[in-house]
Formats: C-alpha cells, structure tokens, sequence
C-alpha cells in the first residue's frame, strides 16, 4: 500500500516546518486520517515508526491519529449527517446531492515539540 | 511548545495536479483518467476507442502499470502517440509522474488524451492527475457488489462503463442492482453499459468522447 509514501511527504512537511524553530525533538504529532481515504491508521503508525526511528528528531516522537468520521452537507436541504453504510444521499429529506465535508483527509494539526 | 502545521499531506498532490490541468487547458486537449481493478478491460477499451475514433480525434495515451510496456506496446500498434510510466511498486499513477511525461507529447496537437492508470479500484481514486474527468470501470465477470465494497473510486468519478455486457448471461451480476447501487454511491455518475466484445453500447460512450473532446 501508499502509507510509506504518505508518511514520506508527511515527515518532510514535519522536518520543513520546525526547522523554523529551535527544536531539539518532536515529542507528539497530530494526525487526522479521514475514514474515506485509502488509508489505513495502523498501516500509517506502523511505517511512520520505521521512519521515525533513523532519526533523532523524530524517534520518541507519539503519533496520535483521530479517525475523523464521514459527514455530509444535503445540497438540498443544508441539513449535516454522518454518511453510515456507504449511504450517500440525505438521510433527512432523501435528496441524492451531497457533499462531502469531512472524512477524506490526512491532516496535520498539530506538532509538539522540546 | 505546540507548533500549528495544519495541513493536508493530500493536497500536495493537488497542487501539482492543478498546474498539470492548467497545462491541458492551455493546450485545449481533454483529459480522461481511467480506473478499474486489473483485467477489468481497460486496454482493450482504449484500442477500440481509438480504431473508432482516430480519424476523428487526435488521441494520445498514458499508460501506467507497476511493470512492464505490454499495454503501450498495445497502443502504439495503433499509431498514436504513447507513454508508458511504470511505478515499479506505487499501486497508483499521481500528479508528479503524469507531470514528468507531458513534454514527451505535442499536446497542442492532441484533442484527447486518455491516462490508463494502474489497475487497482482503490488508491487512484485518492490522487488526481489533473484530469478534466474520470471513468470508473467494472466488468461483469468481477460481479455486481464491487460499487458498495469499492465506493471510493465511484464517488470520485464522473463516468462509469460497465463492461463485458456481453458476458451478462455466464455470470450472476445484476445489472439494475448495480446501477442503482451506483447511484446511490453518486447520483450524478453517467453510466454507460458497454462490450469491448462486441461493441454493443459503444455509441453513447463515443459520443460522450466526441462532445468532450471537441469542445
């Protein structure tokens, strides 16, 4: 699977952005996996390690990874829902258009560092 | 100390999509993504598109698969111009390597150019290439549960062709569950019902070309 090459672009976004800082370590990174990638949480924890390990900054480093639901606004009726069982239309009004407002990202929040 | 990053690893690719998409309009040539499972027919649907098309359009291909150039191979007994990317382990083509290839074509001289991505109904799905549309493809033989188990690469579509019609009597595959699966997935998916085979359904599909290609 991509996870090894997710967390390649993910640890060079890490090493970019507290280079700005006097940072000796990385002491906790959070992650927000959507359910609708094609993404695996463990998969990503798993390879991240392997990355993580060859280097100082980075090898005490806890990964935290919220799973973040899939959710959707009814172009209809503007109602929000959590789209359950692969169902993508409005469990309110029934309208098929939807969009997708969340549940399809691999997002960076947060770095926490020493 | 917190450090805020808030950013979406996902993007990265987007960019480089988007500036492969300014590319193709700028040269007005239509871009086509084709997605499916390996042996869904894929090749075999470009070859007949292009024997049906070629007078009409000029075509270029991407071809993309982790190894060998048995598919450009197949493409370029056709006369068109073909590239052939292998991954040599990605499970999918993304913005970067579609990027690399560009300049190997005269695209201002192409109306349509169709990428065959590598086979796998799951990761392409998640990286755009710069497309102006994608094509979801499923054949009979592989059975009728794959939209609902697979919904990712068919809400991220805008066409599907279900393919090897001509099979539908062999094979336990309810074509109107299907499609109603389908569109439960993506309502405004187009499908079109189509056979490599025998070309029964292969109208409205060159038609679709044809409308977009030429624009």
């Amino acid at each position: 699977m991509h996870e090894s090459a997710m967390i390649d672009s993910f640890v060079q976004i890490i090493e970019d952005k507290v280079k700005e800082y006097p940072v000796k370590k990385v002491t906790k990174i959070k992650l927000k996996v959507g359910k609708l990638t094609c993404l695996c949480p463990g998969t990503l924890a798993a390879c991240f390690e392997t990355v993580a390990q060859e280097k100082d900054l980075l090898k005490d480093t806890v990964l935290e990874i919220e799973e973040v639901p899939l959710k959707a606004k009814c172009k209809e009726c503007g109602q929000v829902f959590l789209v359950e069982e692969n169902k993508f239309f409005c469990p309110f009004c029934q309208h098929p258009h939807i969009q997708i407002v969340a549940g399809r990202e691999l997002f960076i929040e947060t770095v926490e560092v020493e | 100390m917190e450090i805020k990053i808030g950013m979406n690893v996902l993007e990265a690719n987007n960019l480089v999509a988007a500036r492969n998409q300014d590319i193709f309009q700028k040269d007005q040539v239509f871009v086509l993504n084709i997605m499916s499972s390996p042996g869904s027919g894929k090749t075999t649907l470009l070859e007949k598109t292009i024997e049906a098309l070629k007078d009409e359009l000029k075509i270029g291909v991407i071809e993309g698969d982790i190894y060998t150039d048995r598919d450009a191979e197949r493409i370029k007994r056709h006369g068109i111009p073909v590239v052939q990317i292998n991954t040599y382990g990605s499970c999918h083509l993304d913005a970067r390597m579609v990027r690399e290839v560009l300049p190997l074509f005269n695209l201002k001289g192409l109306d349509l150019l169709i990428i065959e991505n590598v086979g796998n109904l799951v990761c392409p799905a998640e990286f755009r290439l710069g497309e102006h549309a994608r094509v979801a493809v499923l054949s009979v033989p592989e059975g009728d549960d794959k939209p609902v188990k697979y919904p990712v690469v068919f809400r991220e579509s805008e066409i599907a062709l279900i393919n090897k019609i001509d099979l539908l009597d062999y094979f336990d595959f309810n074509l109107e569950r299907v499609k109603k699966e389908i569109k439960e997935i993506n309502p405004e998916l187009e499908i079109f019902e189509i056979s490599c085979k025998t070309l029964e359904g292969f109208q409205p599909w060159l038609e679709w070309l044809r409308k977009n290609a030429q624009r």
